[in-house]
């Protein structure tokens, strides 16, 4: 109560729209759309260093890029899509629509939301600023031990890595902390946890899984920082340390962090879907609790990266078994989606058309994952361009095709304007099937032996068509996301039409005007079924009605 | 609307105490992570078992202090919530002196302990430790130091000390890290 009305007090300096404001703003929602821009920018830094590499694989002994700077390229790829990229546009969305989701004012704490935002800014551009300074890091984003060691790795990479995955680290520990409170503590009268929308709950199980998985890669980092500037010798096993140490505490975040990252896109697609079929979600209890066990299990399968480390009997057992434990709630989700869609009538506007597009892909992505999670067949593929393959059908099939399903999705609301939808098609069938023909092959690539993180490779392995047809697979990516830049500043130089409610949605967001006002809502509304809009638009059909 | 009556009842629980508890229990995955490296390094064939921590005076004189502290801090939260601004000053200044009193202590056993961060295996874990909770105990002390110029001030009163419950709550937790620390790393 008190929280809320400071969430009004704190909002008068917030009439003017000069820089300043942008800079000093503790607003939910400004905050969101800084994230969300930000996490746009170093998409297209990251995106350009994927086409780096494709280019350089594109044809056998290619001298495009050196071999140093190959190693820079990927591990820099891979920290900014994970760290500057997916998980701020999930924090972005987080931000702006889980306030006026749950029918509150603002976050519970919003200067720490600023604090959170501008420390993940500064660490993403100290971690650039290594090129700099005697290049970026070079060890691959799990950046392990003991290549890691000053020894070898002399440049100061290493450190900008580290350094910046402790301010990385800590932003999204505050950030996250200010979720579970928020929602926690500001929900509408009447939206128990029962009538929370799923995008709610996924952020929600998100920063539970950020706030205790992170500080193990603290752990991890700080003791190779004092391994690399004090001459520790954590990671050192000629000085008693162990080698194996970093993986284990580099997992048992890394994991979770994969459910970080793919959470809360399956929490867009759970609103998208049902909006777009016209019907409720199928199985409502059926997706929370799912989500809920995918967070639980999360914390109990890290060693599923460490196979082929020598690992007893015992352990592998344990780690294959639990990893195929998860398909069985992530089944449910999809069954979930799938019988939404059963039997309705389906809109195939730009928003849908990604959540389909992430349905389809993460399945994809999910069984060729549950390949690697059988023992043997992981020592056969592991670091081979077959986990390559798969990380990216999960991730940039899933959580980006996410992420893209709820920027079409809430644009309108955010901006008052909307994407087209003839141009997002475009963008949507550009990306789908560029996606494809980048990641597909590298199945083909990785049971033919292709090692992840070579910058090259003979002839005659049975490997140059795939690689080039990757190549091309990654251009077309490039221009659907062209598309979508065009999209963009199309809409953003058009007319604003300010549409309440554009896609016939149930949430609470969608009953505030677009933008939203400053304190999203005169009145705090009082909730009484998961689809507020809905009762207020059908009284006579009110969910709650049918409920008793 | 008996359940739009829950959530109103439940804000009456305290946003920061909430707030605290997660950021403690994240503060726990990290000194656990810790203590599991050390118990991972223990087991490695390299291990060096020369080094034990054998001067356990000042160490025990430092687990004294902290408890103490403890009731101090403890006795700080009872006073407010009776109103009584004098002890709660002098409670809440008590606690923060002899945190310091610990850092003091924790600074000259470091020095003494005959170890570098960079000797083979014990040194980095013992500074690491060790390091951390201390810095974990600079941190309680300024919570506790803002308290007590807040006190000064008079912020708190019987209804009004949410503040001086949370900093205490975070010095319990310190004071209990510390004796995990102390018998992890001095008696086993």
């Amino acid at each position: 109560m008190t929280a809320q009305a400071q969430g009004i007090s704190h909002k008068k300096e917030l009439g003017s729209s000069g820089l300043l404001s942008w800079l000093m703003t503790v607003d939910h929602k400004r905050i969101g759309i800084l994230y969300i821009i930000s996490a746009f920018v170093f998409f297209l830094f990251g995106g350009t260093e994927a086409l780096l590499m494709r280019l350089q694989l594109a044809q056998p002994n290619n001298t495009f890029l050196t071999p140093d700077l190959y190693n820079q390229i990927f591990t820099m790829h891979g920290t900014t899509m994970i760290f500057l990229v997916v998980m701020p546009l999930s924090a972005g969305f987080g931000n702006y629509i889980v306030p006026i989701m749950i029918g509150a004012r603002d976050m519970a704490f919003p200067k720490l939301n600023a604090l959170s935002y501008w420390t993940f800014l500064f660490g993403s551009v100290f971690m650039y600023s290594s090129f700099l300074f005697g290049g970026a890091p070079n060890d691959g984003w799990f950046s392990y031990a003991p290549l890691t060691e000053k020894v070898f790795s002399p440049t100061h990479g290493m450190d900008f890595w580290i350094v910046g995955i402790l301010m990385l680290g800590f932003a999204t520990t505050i950030g996250s902390i200010n979720f579970i409170v928020t929602i926690i503590q500001l929900r509408a009268p009447g939206m128990t946890l029962t009538k929370m929308p799923v995008f709610v709950w996924t952020t929600f199980v998100t920063s539970f899984l950020a706030v205790f998985s992170l500080p193990s890669l603290t752990t991890a980092v700080l003791l190779l920082l004092f391994d690399r500037q004090l001459g520790a010798h954590f990671y050192n096993v000629a000085e008693g340390g162990s080698a194996l140490l970093w993986q284990h505490l580099f997992w048992f975040f890394g994991h979770p962090e994969v459910y970080i990252l793919i959470l809360p896109a399956m929490g867009i697609v759970s609103t998208v879907v049902p909006v777009f079929s016209s019907k409720p979600l199928l199985g409502y209890p059926a997706v929370v609790l799912s989500s809920v066990s995918i967070g639980f299990l999360a914390f109990v399968v890290w060693a599923h990266h460490m196979f082929a480390t020598g690992m007893p009997e015992t352990a592998l057992l344990f780690f294959a078994a639990d990893t195929f434990l998860i398909s069985a709630p992530t089944g449910v989700l999809f069954f979930s989606w799938l019988g939404t869609m059963w039997n309705s009538k389906l809109r195939f506007d730009t928003p849908m058309l990604f959540s389909l597009g992430f349905v389809a892909l993460f399945l994809i992505g999910g069984l060729d994952g549950i390949h690697l999670a059988v023992v043997p067949v992981d020592w056969q593929l592991t670091d081979s361009y077959y986990v390559i393959g798969h990380i990216h059908y999960v991730l940039f099939g899933g959580a980006i095709f996410g992420l893209f399903s709820g920027i079409y999705y809430w644009f309108e609301k955010i901006t008052g304007r909307s994407l087209s939808e003839a141009i997002g098609k475009w963008h949507f069938w550009f990306m789908f099937i560029g996606m494809n023909m980048v990641f597909m092959p590298m199945h083909f690539l990785g049971l033919a032996g292709m090692p992840r993180r070579i910058y090259t490779y003979g002839t005659g392995r049975g490997w140059e068509i795939w690689n080039f047809i990757e190549t091309i697979g990654a251009l077309i990516i490039a221009v659907s996301i062209l598309i979508f830049v065009v999209n963009f500043f199309v809409s953003i130089f058009k007319p604003a039409t300010n549409k309440e409610d554009p896609w016939d949605a149930t949430t609470l967001e969608w009953t505030t005007s677009s933008p939203p006002p400053n304190y999203n809502f005169a009145e705090i509304p009082t909730v009484r079924s998961r689809r507020p809009l809905w009762d207020q638009k059908h009284p006579d059909l009110a969910d709650w009605k049918m409920d008793t | 609307m008996s359940s739009a009556a829950t959530v109103q009842a439940k804000n009456k629980v305290s946003t920061g105490r909430i707030a605290l508890f997660i950021t403690l229990g994240a503060e726990s995955i990290f000194f656990i992570t810790l203590l599991v490296a050390y118990a991972a390094l223990r087991d490695e064939v390299t291990w060096n078992v020369s080094h034990t921590l054998t001067r356990l005076a000042i160490p025990l004189i430092n687990t004294a202090i902290l408890l103490v502290s403890v009731i101090t801090a403890w006795s700080s939260t009872r006073a407010i919530r009776r109103n009584e601004q004098a002890s709660l000053r002098s409670r809440l200044l008590t606690t923060l002196l002899l945190g310091l009193i610990f850092v003091i202590g924790q600074i000259y056993d470091f020095s003494n302990a005959g170890l570098q961060i960079n000797d083979p295996s014990f040194g980095g874990v013992f500074f690491t430790l060790m390091g951390f909770h201390a810095v974990h105990v600079l941190a309680g002390v300024v919570f506790l130091a803002l308290n007590y110029i807040r006190a000064n001030w008079g912020d708190f009163s019987s209804t009004r000390y949410e503040a001086v419950e949370l900093g205490n709550w975070f010095w319990y937790y310190v004071a209990g890290v510390w004796l995990v620390l102390f018998v992890v790393l001095y008696l086993i």
